[in-house]
């Protein structure tokens, strides 16, 4: 009996190929766009974590200290008259190679290195040239694999660039990484010794960092290690690295797992539709197998059973798609990260079995869920019920007005969840997701209200025909009131990060504008660790200022100084009155900023920092220097998109405690009537790569495509949500179709023509989409407006000034309108090449 | 009442194919219905009664022969001109009533007038007046889903003679009916079209229609038998 059972539900899936593809592109989609996220995101960051590894091995702690680094002799302290020995000393610092390749250059103690067990020695620990990097100056080791890419062979040479200048390294071994994972980390490492790194890098007595063997029991070692650190030194456990890494992209990580979440929950519509379609269809059959005997439970069992190999099969689908996608968002992923949070080396796309079954159970969760309320539906069928479409609706018109005011009930609780929640991203994001779902369970009330007020108003004019539209769309409500919803939302998601990202990027535009104030800009690139480096940049300041075309130079210099107990970016700046007007102050203390930024202990802040510090303009900020910790005033809160937050100080205030670490940009200010372009010219002539001269329109314009990249991954991925969306419609439309063919065959019989036929089911198909791009304008903008002022505070501490474009809401009307109208011009051709013979059949 | 040919079917044709075998249902089948007849057609389940109902109002196309209807032959014509000619001379009326959901009961006797000519008030007077004269005059706003089966195939009737065509097909009109509710949907039928001298083709299996009929044919063997032939 069961399997004649579920033969009599599968034959029905069999002869309606394209609602089974349909359906099983619903659950697939929304599943391979969470696993894609999950996949991209988790790789890039165990990217960082395996480059990490790559050199610190089974290391749990490490010592560190701002740029400058640590006095090599604080190691020597440590070994010998501390006695501790499991130590291991590392410079690092990347170099750049001719053909544009950027390698991390890591320096080690090649024997002391051995007990560390890092991943790039597993294999080669017997060979002889651990002690040729020792002995052989200027000696390094690379992979097999990177060699092969850069076709070197040992003996060949490699000319790397740093900050200071080009030199010349010996490559004397190829390693060979023991697996997939060191072969990764290894693929953008130099290995060198101690020695050869500090004089590549200029680095001449100073360590990047010490790392430490040290048991988390052994309180006593950590205790004896932090009394002789010197106290611009900081002692961070492996674990307090990685964390500090994690939760700094924890937000990024939110906002993209957020997006992927949506393309599921438009997916879950589209499951839902499709499914409560098959059974809606299904209606007549299963009132016969109800009137032969067939229990509740039966039914249920089959229409849940059914969901589940659906579920099974689309889930599958999803998570191949899911990977190839995962491929594509990683580069997008990584250049993100790699721009806005931390350096990350190439990174290669993992699949771990968790990760994977996370998609899985979403994929199975989802579309049981979603198919829930439909079986459900199906038990109650009486048994040889001839429900007609009409009755269903009249019940259906009582669950659109529950549902509208469950909606109406979302709505203020998604706002309130995401405007009183402190500055959590978390419950922001889900305000957002309660706004959506409540707007979306008010979309079928409003597309009645609208298509009501369509047909009033226009109706006279349109005669019997032209208002069947509008009729057909609200007396399906059922139907269409899903898809419209489902369009609704993607739309709404669309409208709704167009004016986010329209606002930030007139933000960022306005703020570039007003900070580049200098004509030119050098650029002194590479990490400033070095002191010796910096007196060949003030040479070039020197070489600057004395040329006959410049007015006068301001300069920065990018560093890091342990503040508030934390390793901080700080910009060190050398001011003019010109560059100071670039300033926009978001908070100031009273009385003027820049005579006590230059003459007080002070600093001022970016807005980011201020937010996610918690840092108010008053307080003072505790900083780590060799002369100990000294307090530093905020004096204002200064506007800045270019990352997640840092302090700045004047250069009078830096050198105060800080060695002068030379600069990482200066900019020039032209003499009054100077060509601009042969300045830069004339400049750039005297300028030894790296260092590089561009103007300001330049960095303006490589700044905005910079910003560009960065959100092409959320741009990615909305198309992705409005993909599926289009999908639901397409689906809910042919489902539509489909099932009205006995009502579209008695227009072809009374007289309708097959061009009348079509302008009715795109004229319905048209009434959806402007619905839904109705609906979605208002939406949209209350998803700006939570994700300008809630999101991207929260995520980013950005403000933003919210900028409406017209034109972003008529394109989500033309979005809306157009993919509802296209998603119909197929089922309108199939409807209308139907013989009316075909679709009376039944009669 | 006119004894000029309004339908004329010479040597129909029609077959279909069913799991790779093809089925003929008729062959060689002709028919002469005078203007303004009362013509029933029997026959088992399947024998084809619909199949000629919708080949004679050009829904569907016979593999051979011809259908000739008040002088057009409709299958010679293209699809497009066929529905323009169902649209002006036909008027069907289905067993399972087959209104428009969507539409209000005035509506759905509109359109087929609409699909005509312009709307005027005349026409809305019209279709008031064949309400009221069916029983059905305070159910001009109402939606077809609240209406009874018997009141769904009035409104049904008025559908298909609103637009005052010259023939009418009916296929099993009563046959979703109680016995009273056909036998009141029979007499509606009698007064509207009979007595209004329109030609009026019914497949039924009611014998109350059979003795209203002016003539009756029946499909036996894949031809058409009369009535004689018949024995009834």
């Amino acid at each position: 009996m069961r399997s004649v059972l579920s033969r009599a539900s599968r034959n029905f899936l069999w002869r309606h190929p394209w609602q089974l593809a349909l359906a099983l592109l619903g659950i697939a989609l929304g599943v391979a766009v969470v696993i894609a996220i999950e996949l991209a995101m988790e790789s890039a960051l165990t990217a960082f974590d395996q480059t990490r590894k790559a050199f610190s091995g089974t290391a749990t702690h490490r010592i560190l200290a701002g740029n400058g680094g640590l006095d090599e002799k604080l190691y020597t302290r440590l070994r010998v008259e501390q006695g501790i020995q499991q130590l291991s000393p590392i410079v690092s610092g990347y170099v750049g190679l001719p053909n544009d390749d950027r390698f991390r250059l890591v320096g080690v103690d090649p024997f002391v290195e051995k007990s560390f067990r890092s991943a790039w020695q597993e294999e080669n620990s017997d060979t002889d040239y651990f002690a040729r990097l020792i002995t052989e100056p200027g000696t390094a080791l690379i992979s097999e694999q990177t060699a092969a890419r850069l076709n070197l062979k040992v003996d060949d040479e490699i000319m790397v660039t740093t900050g200071n200048g080009e030199q010349r390294l010996k490559i004397i071994a190829l390693l060979s990484p023991s697996h997939a994972i060191s072969e990764q980390a290894l693929s953008g490492l130099i290995v060198t010794d101690i020695a050869t790194a500090q004089e590549t890098l200029g680095l001449f007595g100073r360590l990047s960092s010490i790392d430490a063997l040290i048991d988390d029991e052994a309180s006593e070692t950590l205790a004896q290690i932090r009394r002789v650190l010197p106290s611009d030194a900081l002692l961070l456990s492996a674990g307090e690295q990685s964390e500090a890494m994690r939760e700094m992209t924890r937000a990024f990580s939110i906002n993209l797992k957020a997006l992927g979440l949506l393309s599921l929950m438009v997916g879950l519509f589209l499951i839902y539709n499709t499914m409560t379609f098959l059974v809606v269809q299904r209606r007549q059959l299963i009132g016969s197998l109800r009137a032969m005997g067939v229990t509740r439970r039966q039914v249920f069992q089959l229409i849940i059973g059914e969901a589940f190999w659906l579920a099974v099969a689309g889930t599958t689908i999803g998570v191949v798609l899911g990977m190839a996608l995962a491929q594509g968002l990683l580069h997008l992923i990584s250049g993100t990260i790699d721009a806005f949070y931390f350096r990350i080396d190439a990174a290669a796309l993992r699949v771990t079995p968790v990760q994977l079954g996370k998609g899985i159970l979403l994929g199975l969760g989802a579309t049981l869920l979603a198919v829930l309320p439909p079986a459900l539906e199906a038990t109650r069928l009486p048994p040889m019920t001839v429900l007609v479409r009409s009755r269903l609706e009249s019940g259906v018109r009582r669950l659109v007005r529950i549902t509208g005011l469950a909606g109406g009930l979302l709505i203020p609780a998604g706002l309130a969840l995401a405007l009183l929640s402190g500055k959590s991203v978390m419950p922001g994001l889900l305000g957002i997701f309660l706004l959506l779902f409540g707007f979306a369970l008010l979309t079928p009330v409003f597309t009645l209200l609208a298509m009501t007020l369509i047909e009033r108003v226009f109706g006279r004019f349109l005669g019997i025909l032209g208002r069947l539209p509008a009729r057909m769309v609200s007396a399906e409500i059922s139907r269409t009131g899903i898809a419209i919803a489902a369009l609704m939302m993607a739309v709404a998601a669309t409208i709704g990060m167009d004016l986010m990202i329209g606002s930030f990027r007139q933000t960022v535009q306005e703020w570039l504008q007003g900070t580049l104030r200098a004509d030119l800009y050098v650029s002194l690139p590479g990490e400033k660790k070095s002191i010796a480096g910096a007196a060949g940049d003030r040479q070039l300041k020197a070489r600057l200022a004395a040329h006959a075309g410049v007015q006068m130079l301001s300069s920065v210099l990018t560093t890091h100084i342990i503040a508030d107990e934390a390793l901080t970016k700080v910009s060190v700046f050398d001011l003019n009155a010109r560059a100071r007007r670039g300033f926009t102050f978001k908070q100031a203390a009273p009385g003027g900023v820049w005579d006590r930024f230059e003459r007080e202990q002070t600093v001022i802040v970016t807005e980011p920092y201020a937010y996610h510090h918690d840092v108010k303009v008053g307080q003072t900020i505790m900083m780590r220097t060799e002369q100990g910790k000294q307090p530093f005033e905020v004096l204002a809160v200064y506007a800045d998109y270019s990352d997640q937050g840092h302090l700045a100080m004047s250069r009078r205030n830096y050198q105060r405690y800080w060695p002068d670490l030379g600069y990482s940009g200066i900019g020039i200010y032209a003499k009054p009537g100077v060509d601009l372009k042969q300045l830069e010219d004339q400049l750039g002539q005297s300028l030894k790569a790296p260092r590089s001269i561009r103007s300001s329109q330049a960095i303006y314009q490589a700044s905005m495509d910079l910003f560009e990249q960065t959100f092409t991954v959320t741009e990615t991925l909305r198309w992705l949500s409005a993909i599926i969306a289009f999908v639901g419609v397409f689906s809910a439309l042919m489902a539509l179709q489909f099932e009205r063919t006995r009502q579209l065959g008695v227009l072809r019989a009374i007289g309708i023509t097959p061009i009348q036929l079509t302008a009715l089911i795109t004229g319905e198909t048209g009434l959806m989409g402007l619905a839904a791009g109705l609906f979605a304008v208002p939406v949209g903008y209350i998803v700006a407006y939570v994700l300008i002022f809630v999101i991207y505070l929260r995520s980013f501490g950005w403000t933003m000034a919210f900028h409406v474009n017209v034109a972003i809401i008529c394109q989500g009307l033309a979005l809306a309108f157009g993919a509802a109208l296209f998603a119909g011009v197929l089922p309108a051709l199939k409807m209308a090449r139907t013989r009316p013979v075909e679709a009376l059949r039944n009669e | 009442m006119s004894k000029e040919a309004a339908i004329a079917i010479h040597q129909l044709g029609k077959s279909y194919e069913e799991s790779g075998r093809r089925h003929r249902i008729f062959s060689g089948l002709n028919l002469h219905v005078n203007r303004g007849e009362f013509l029933v057609l029997l026959g088992r389940s399947g024998s084809g009664k619909s199949t000629l109902l919708n080949l004679i109002s050009g829904i569907d196309l016979p593999d051979s022969g011809s259908v000739i209807v008040n002088g057009t032959e409709i299958t010679a014509l293209s699809e497009h001109n066929r529905t323009l000619f169902r649209r002006h001379n036909l008027g069907f009326i289905f067993q399972s009533y087959n209104l428009i959901p969507t539409l209000s009961v005035g509506e759905n006797l509109l359109l087929p007038l609409e699909l005509v000519k312009p709307l005027t008030r005349a026409d809305r007077d019209a279709v008031a007046a064949l309400l009221d004269k069916l029983g059905l005059a305070d159910r001009y706003d109402t939606y077809p889903d609240r209406l009874s089966g018997g009141e769904q195939q009035r409104v049904a009737i008025a559908r298909a003679l609103i637009h005052e065509p010259d023939l009418i097909l009916a296929d099993e009109p009563t046959g979703n009916l109680d016995l009273e509710t056909g036998r009141l949907v029979l007499e509606m039928l009698d007064t509207l079209v009979k007595k209004a001298g329109k030609t009026l083709i019914m497949a039924t299996h009611s014998r109350e229609v059979i003795g209203q009929a002016d003539r009756i044919v029946s499909i036996r063997d894949r031809s058409l038998v009369s009535a004689d032939a018949f024995g009834s």
